[in-house]
């Protein structure tokens, strides 16, 4: 990793231009990954384009027709406290809270951990599950993708070369719970399964499974099996065994892909009766 | 890492041993493998390019062939660099061709791979996604191939052609 220049972006435009000149630049945001893979030897950029003083990418902000624009340079300690992310919306501060330890949450970046979309990271279950819009800007100009097509396979998204994540859009919190919940080896490590589950007062449930496939895992059968019906534990059983079977995990340190199958219809039916308390309790 | 599969084929055996042995028809068909040297008559050099999302790597890849068993087996080894940087490849691979009927073959492969240096801290679970999906675009490519010189040739039976294009 000799020779890494570093560029400092004062606009959008700026960054852009600095990416689309040179194939091996890539953009920095928090740097949480990228420079943590740059020191393993795994990646080795020409470029990093920083994206510190880039005013367009940052801040959580509720729009006039009610939903949520949050920057790409928005970090992780900022999206877990945002008030704005309350009712439905909730599931992603949820899962903000759960990503790493305090340094990383203070560093990371929303739009830099999707790019990398990790396939156990805790923001795309989550995004999936509240039908989040990704907003990405070329030279060439802006264009939104529903987070269900953002991540297409193993550390692969719908970004083609010279794009930048600038964008999250959120749609308006419903009133409701959003909770997110994960299993994992030790406090702060990737999900080994993650559930994001949203639920609105009028019976609307949505509900995304992480760490189990190269993109989260999404059921609509599982969707309308658990809308109405959360309390019902034999729906949620079924809703469960309907994303397992959606699933394709992989065998690694974390744990074997049999064992994340058979985690994930326990791990929903746990979050469903989480849902059922905070229900009673609003 | 233990990797292994099995595929049927519209081609008699002996068509199809004759395509696995021919150096420059596998090579055209393994994704990534950009170019292919004789280095002696069972040695062959190959590069090899891959990435899994960010992550980039280009092998020079040398395949000894260790022993062929015409028309059902062939086995061969695998090893290979990573240019000047540190990660080694090394696999043992076994090609086994069995006669379903005198136009369908199966084709079973398994392979044990060893990889190390900094492509090994990325992770072994992600790796085996990713030579999964290389073997079944290999398989793709593969089949085309056998199957279109078959029917070109008109050696292969109506049924046998319609069955390859499922």
């Amino acid at each position: 990793m000799s020779g890494v220049a570093l560029a400092r972006a004062r606009s959008l435009e700026e960054a852009l231009e600095l990416l689309a000149a040179d194939p091996e630049a890539r953009p920095l945001a928090g740097g949480a990954s990228l420079v943590a893979m740059m020191n393993a030897g795994l990646v080795a950029p020409t470029t990093l384009v920083s994206l510190r003083d880039v005013e367009a990418l940052r801040g959580i902000r509720p729009r006039e027709d009610g939903t949520v624009r949050i920057g790409a340079m928005t970090r992780h300690c900022e999206s877990a406290a945002a008030a704005e992310l309350s009712g439905t919306l909730a599931t992603l501060r949820a899962a903000a809270r759960r990503i790493a330890n305090p340094v990383v949450r203070n560093m990371g970046t929303i739009g830099g951990s999707i790019a990398l979309s990790d396939p156990g990271a805790d923001y795309p279950p989550a995004l999936v599950a509240l039908d989040a819009e990704i907003e990405i800007a070329s030279l060439t100009g802006a264009r939104r993708v529903p987070a269900r097509a953002f991540f297409v396979d193993w550390y692969a998204t719908a970004l083609e070369p010279g794009e930048l994540v600038t964008a999250i859009h959120l749609p308006a919190p419903r009133p409701g719970i959003g909770i997110y919940r994960k299993l994992a080896r030790v406090a702060g490590d990737f999900a080994t399964v993650s559930v994001a589950l949203s639920a609105g007062e009028d019976g609307r449930v949505s509900v995304a499974i992480g760490g189990s496939g190269p993109a989260p895992v999404v059921s609509d059968e599982a969707n309308e099996l658990l809308s109405e019906t959360l309390d019902d534990p034999r729906a949620v059983a079924r809703a469960g065994e309907s994303l397992a079977a959606r699933s394709d995990p992989v065998d690694d340190v974390r744990a074997s892909a049999a064992y994340r199958r058979r985690v994930i219809p326990r791990l929903l039916a746990e979050v469903a009766r989480a849902a059922r308390l905070q229900g009673a309790a609003a | 890492m233990r990797i292994e599969g099995a595929f049927r084929i519209a081609a008699p055996r002996a068509e199809v041993w004759k395509r696995i042995t021919d150096p420059a028809l596998m090579a055209s068909c393994v994704p990534g493998c950009e170019a292919i040297e004789r280095q002696s008559p069972t040695r062959y050099g190959a590069r090899v390019k891959l990435a899994v999302g960010p992550i980039k790597a280009s092998f020079n890849l040398v395949v000894e062939v260790v022993r062929e068993e015409p028309p059902e087996r062939v086995r061969s080894t695998t090893r290979g660099e990573e240019g000047s940087r540190a990660s080694i490849v090394s696999a043992e691979n076994v090609v086994a061709l069995v006669e379903i009927d005198p136009v369908t073959t199966e084709v079973s492969y398994s392979s044990d791979v060893s990889v190390t240096g900094r492509l090994g801290k990325f992770g072994l679970g992600v790796m085996r996604k990713k030579a999964e999906s290389m073997g079944a675009d290999f398989v793709a490519a593969f089949r085309a191939r056998v199957e279109d010189a078959g029917a070109a040739a008109g050696a292969a039976p109506a049924g046998a052609v319609a069955e390859g294009g499922r």
